[in-house]
């Protein structure tokens, strides 16, 4: 790759007090090129990313500059962005091949963040928990972001990064973000991400078309497979942009719309969708037919991010490993059904009934402070407490105490203990926990 | 405990090169700067194809010189591929080479659904058999009709009228287009092509990337994505300066 700005080299920028030392180009895309650097002589090391753009698309985007100085004085909305933090432009003196450009600084995506699409491409080793807590990352990303009177317009696979082991991610490409409703700047947006009525050219993207997007992105990650991609796929010989469209565009149906099943998935074709669709409770399948049907032309219908955090911290919470084939399920509490993966039997199972929530008892599950107050924002960033398999012996389940106070429990024979933080109480003896977030009790089926 | 071993269901790329190897080709080291830059392309376009689940890119190869012949003849996983080199010697038997592409591009042997295939010639003379009639076969195909064509003219020598006849009617306005012959002047921007049209117009092809408001005409250096049925990526800047076609230098 011809880099544009040359490695190695230091360069000195507006509002910075020492040059920057360009260590190595990362990569490139339509609207520029990414490097690494490190500020000199600032000891620390700390090395950061600085994108730093064409002209072309500086030429074709006069908002740019100014989104970019809106968003770094507004801040991130959390940590799961890669924000712009200051903007660069080189100082009068500088004598680069890039004095006429400008850019911007942000964090380096750390080691162990890979791009989503690995997953979409079922390259990734991955649970189906963590899946569900990246989409719920996602979700509670971009409420944030509206909630700051933002919109992002540009939500797609390729924006977004994930950590496999944890379900962390990183939304990327911060740089199309404005106040929604603005209605300027050049993005419209990735096809088959966008909106219908912004691919059919009637409405520029806002934060009701991210809405869209944004379902799309949660039924790519939690699928594997794509909304609108079933039979009717099967007419189109070369997909182009014409036929692209008609299908997310003038013709889009979706492949599990409850009343038209023109559009179902092939089984061949599109088995991906027919084995992951019936994972899914159904009230998180309800909101995607939300989205897709009466939210396709109607933006006012699609879910909303607020929705799909609760839905999704709901599916997470009913999490059980299938007694049959050890498959992670996510059948709704009171209905007894079947595996989605071996179709055994799933009978109603132990859960901790909290103060405004229930969990399943299942390795893994976690209890949050959303449990247990209704006021707290949902988030999987603290839990409170975690239920784990003995290590020796797996078939019995403790609950451990990840917060800094000891708590009291009861045990079914009226006998009391104290959890440290740290331990953890075997959840057979156990009738009832006071923690410090509030009361979890053990409810037998 | 795993996510099930699933994926989207992906759609064949296929991504034809059609080299020139008349006996010219051996001036000035031209034939090797071509088998370079094919080969330092490669990464490149098997990142390209990794980050695209919709995409399975295959590519081969056609090589003309007295005959036209397959260079590489089973499309081949691009992460699978290793470059042969090209030979030069003979005349310039493009007409024959549009032949050969013809007969792959009907189906079968193409399959029945696709993505937008892409055909990138690079030339740096004048045919010396029937063009006319080989272009003619090849654009009766719909498969040829919807496919990406793109055009690299090696050196001051390379017929533009022939090249701009494969890819299509010349856009309107002036300066440089991906709809127009590609013109590389020395082998840093013959690279600089064939890395943008394995990696830019691969991803464009295969994988829908952001799209932007098209800006008004006459600010636009390049008015690339006017024409066809897949909206091309800007043409690289080149570090000599970034919008303007410097022309054909010393090879």
């Amino acid at each position: 790759m011809t880099w544009l700005l040359p490695e190695g080299a230091s360069l000195s920028f507006n509002g910075l007090d020492q040059p920057l030392r360009i260590l190595r180009g990362l990569g490139g895309g339509t609207q520029g090129q990414v490097f690494a650097v490190a500020l000199e002589g600032s000891g620390s090391g700390e090395t950061l990313a600085l994108k730093w753009y064409f002209p072309s698309c500086i030429q074709r985007d006069p908002q740019l500059r100014d989104r970019l100085n809106q968003s770094i004085r507004l801040g991130a909305p959390n940590g799961d962005f890669l924000w712009p933090l200051a903007l660069l432009e080189p100082s009068p003196t500088s004598n680069s091949p890039s004095s006429r450009g400008f850019g911007y600084l942000m964090a380096l995506r750390p080691d162990g963040f890979v791009g989503a699409h690995l997953h979409a491409g079922g390259e990734l080793e991955i649970s189906l928990q963590t899946v569900l807590k990246a989409c719920f990352r996602l979700a509670d990303g971009f409420h944030q972001l509206h909630l700051k009177g933002l919109c992002y317009k540009d939500v797609s696979l390729g924006n977004l990064f994930l950590e496999p082991g944890s379900g962390r991610i990183l939304i990327c490409d911060n740089d199309n973000v404005d106040i929604d409703g603005r209605g300027v700047g050049s993005v419209l947006g990735t096809p088959g991400f966008m909106a219908p009525e912004v691919l059919l050219g009637q409405a520029r993207p806002s934060a009701s078309s991210d809405l869209f997007s944004l379902a799309v992105l949660l039924f790519r990650l939690l699928t594997r497979h794509d909304p609108f991609r079933g039979r009717l796929e099967l007419t189109i010989r070369c997909l182009d942009e014409p036929a692209r469209r008609r299908l997310y565009g003038e013709e889009a149906l979706f492949i599990f719309d409850p009343l038209d099943h023109r559009n179902r998935p092939d089984p061949i074709e599109h088995a991906a969708a027919l084995v992951t669709w019936p994972i899914y409770p159904e009230g998180l399948q309800r909101l995607f037919v939300q989205s897709f049907g009466a939210g396709l032309r109607q933006p006012q219908q699609r879910t909303l991010t607020g929705q799909w955090i609760q839905a999704l911290g709901r599916c997470l919470d009913q999490r059980q490993l299938c007694p049959h084939c050890g498959q992670e399920t996510f059948a709704e509490p009171e209905a007894s059904s079947s595996c989605w993966s071996c179709g055994g039997p799933l009978q109603p199972a132990l859960h901790l009934q909290l103060p405004h929530g229930r969990v399943a008892a299942a390795a893994g599950n976690q209890l949050h402070p959303h449990h247990f107050d209704p006021l707290s924002n949902a988030n999987l960033d603290t839990p409170l407490a975690r239920l784990v398999a003995h290590p020796s012996d797996p078939a019995l389940l403790g609950l451990q105490n990840l917060s800094d106070h000891s708590w009291q429990g009861v045990l079914s024979s009226g006998a009391s203990l104290t959890l440290e933080p740290g331990q953890t109480c075997n959840l057979a003896a156990l009738q009832q926990l006071h923690s410090s977030a509030g009361s979890i009790l053990v409810v037998r089926p | 405990m795993a996510f099930p071993n699933v994926r989207l269901s992906n759609r064949p790329l296929h991504f034809i090169y059609l080299c020139d190897c008349s006996g010219s080709m051996a001036a000035q080291g031209k034939m090797q700067a071509l088998n370079q830059a094919i080969r330092q392309s490669l990464p490149g376009m098997a990142e390209v194809a990794r980050q695209n689940p919709e995409a399975r890119v295959l590519v081969r190869a056609v090589r003309f010189a007295d005959q036209a012949a397959w260079h590489l003849a089973e499309p081949t996983p691009v992460q699978q591929l290793q470059w042969r080199d090209l030979e030069a010697g003979g005349i310039t038997a493009m007409g024959e080479a549009l032949n050969l592409v013809a007969e792959v591009l009907q189906s079968p042997p193409m399959e029945e659904r696709a993505l937008p295939p892409v055909l990138v010639l690079i030339s740096d003379g004048q045919p010396t058999d029937d063009f006319d009639a080989g272009l003619a076969r090849l654009m009766r195909l719909p498969w040829a009709q919807k496919a990406v064509r793109l055009a690299i003219a090696m050196g001051h020598d390379a017929d533009l009228e022939v090249l701009q006849q494969f890819i299509g009617p010349e856009p309107s306005g002036a300066g440089k287009s991906p709809r127009r012959p590609l013109q590389a002047s020395n082998a840093t921007t013959l690279a600089q092509y064939i890395q943008w049209a394995s990696t830019a117009v691969v991803g464009a092809a295969s994988m829908p990337a952001s799209r932007v408001t098209p800006a008004p005409a006459a600010d636009r250096p390049n008015p690339s994505d006017s024409v066809g049925n897949i909206p091309l990526p800007d043409l690289p800047p080149t570090l000599l300066d970034p919008s303007v076609d410097v022309g054909p230098l010393v090879w």
